[in-house]
């Protein structure tokens, strides 16, 4: 880094990194009707996930579930909360969609002022297959936040989310890890 | 006869589909497992081929609940980020990759670990071919661990999604894998 080069790694955004979230009770359990949509919608066909005599003869002893499916069944929107798309388009009629809408479990925003997001990647780390009838629980940290120089000589971030899922046994089911750029 | 990625993507777009390896559910239930004693260096996965289209992305955008208005309102993609069309959601190329490692550890392996960025937008009509490939392997705890590279790439060679991953392989007459799994310790 050049000495002009300005430091988005303030000792504020520093202090970001082991901050977790609450442990989240996700909505619902992991059901076989979110499994069906969801392994037709990824086009996997296995028979693992629908037929109970053949799942109970396997490895895995009874039907499985697709490891990471429960990052997306645990943001579900609860049922209780106010309808969190409509109040998106109330307050921003150009809403993206996605970019109001309220996650639970979030953490709190890394204080800096790059604004633009970019997808760097993700990692995967898998132990156990969710059951149907799981509950899941759920929690967020930033596991890490790094400062990189674009081309332009500029500094930006590239911050990474852990997000650990149990079962209600405590069981790790799975590790997700998604970073983002931030420009 | 499954072809080398690098054969596959001198075909024209519509050949490339006629190689589509993904398994069928009876395919999934009879598959024979593959042990880390006959994995070597170099070995290529079966590619799985995908031509999305927009339905597809509506049915996924509808399956995990994600309403970003870049997967199905084509006026908001092309006017409003700019982009060149509906895209493919990162998110379901993320899912495929643990089904892909799944299938391919069938039925007493384990697919451990991945890791991967998304690069290019990807758009219905492109052809996804996913793809890996064995780096190394070596032994641990009595089971047997490959590491591969894997990735998306479109019908033009454009690699979407390069990564990593590793999984587990029982030995030949060796131990099944736990599970759930548990490393060995270091």
């Amino acid at each position: 880094m050049t000495q002009e080069t300005q430091s988005a790694l303030t000792p504020e955004v520093r202090a970001m990194i082991g901050v977790s979230g609450d442990v989240v009770e996700a909505w619902g359990e992991v059901d076989g009707e979110y499994l069906r949509r969801f392994t037709q919608a990824v086009m996997d066909p296995d028979p693992r996930y629908w037929d109970k005599d053949f799942a109970e003869s396997t490895h895995y002893g009874e039907i499985i579930t697709p490891p990471i499916m429960v990052s997306y069944l645990a943001s579900r929107i609860r049922p209780d909360q106010d309808d969190p798309v409509t109040r998106a388009f109330e307050e921003n009629p150009e809403s993206d969609g996605i970019g109001s809408i309220e996650r639970p479990g979030e953490l709190p925003p890394v204080p800096t002022n790059l604004m633009r997001i970019l997808n760097a990647g993700n990692e995967l780390e898998v132990y156990k297959y969710p059951s149907i009838g799981d509950k899941v629980f759920f929690q967020n940290r930033y596991s890490d936040i790094r400062e990189r120089v674009g081309r332009d000589g500029r500094a930006f971030l590239i911050i990474t989310r852990e997000t650990t899922y149990t079962n209600q046994k405590d069981e790790l089911l799975c590790i997700t890890r998604a970073s983002t750029i931030r420009r | 006869m499954s072809l080398p990625l690098e054969e596959l993507l001198k075909l024209e777009a519509e050949d490339i589909l006629a190689h589509n390896e993904r398994p069928k559910s009876d395919d999934l239930r009879n598959k024979q497992q593959i042990y880390y004693d006959d994995v070597e260096e170099g070995m290529e996965l079966p590619k799985y081929i995908y031509n999305p289209t927009p339905t597809h992305l509506f049915r996924w955008s509808a399956a995990i609940e994600n309403f970003h208005r870049i997967h199905y309102d084509l006026d908001f993609g092309l006017n409003h980020d700019k982009n060149p069309s509906i895209l493919v959601h990162g998110s379901w190329k993320q899912s495929v990759v643990p089904q892909y490692l799944k299938d391919w550890i069938l039925p007493r392996g384990w697919p451990w670990k991945a890791q991967f960025e998304h690069r290019a937008m990807l758009v219905p009509g492109d052809i996804l071919i996913m793809w890996g490939r064995v780096t190394s392997k070596y032994e641990k705890g009595q089971m047997g661990f490959v590491e591969l590279e894997i990735g998306m790439m479109t019908q033009d060679g454009i690699e979407s999604m390069p990564g990593t991953a590793t999984v587990v392989l029982p030995l030949r007459g060796g131990p099944d894998i736990p599970y759930p799994f548990v490393p060995p310790a270091d």
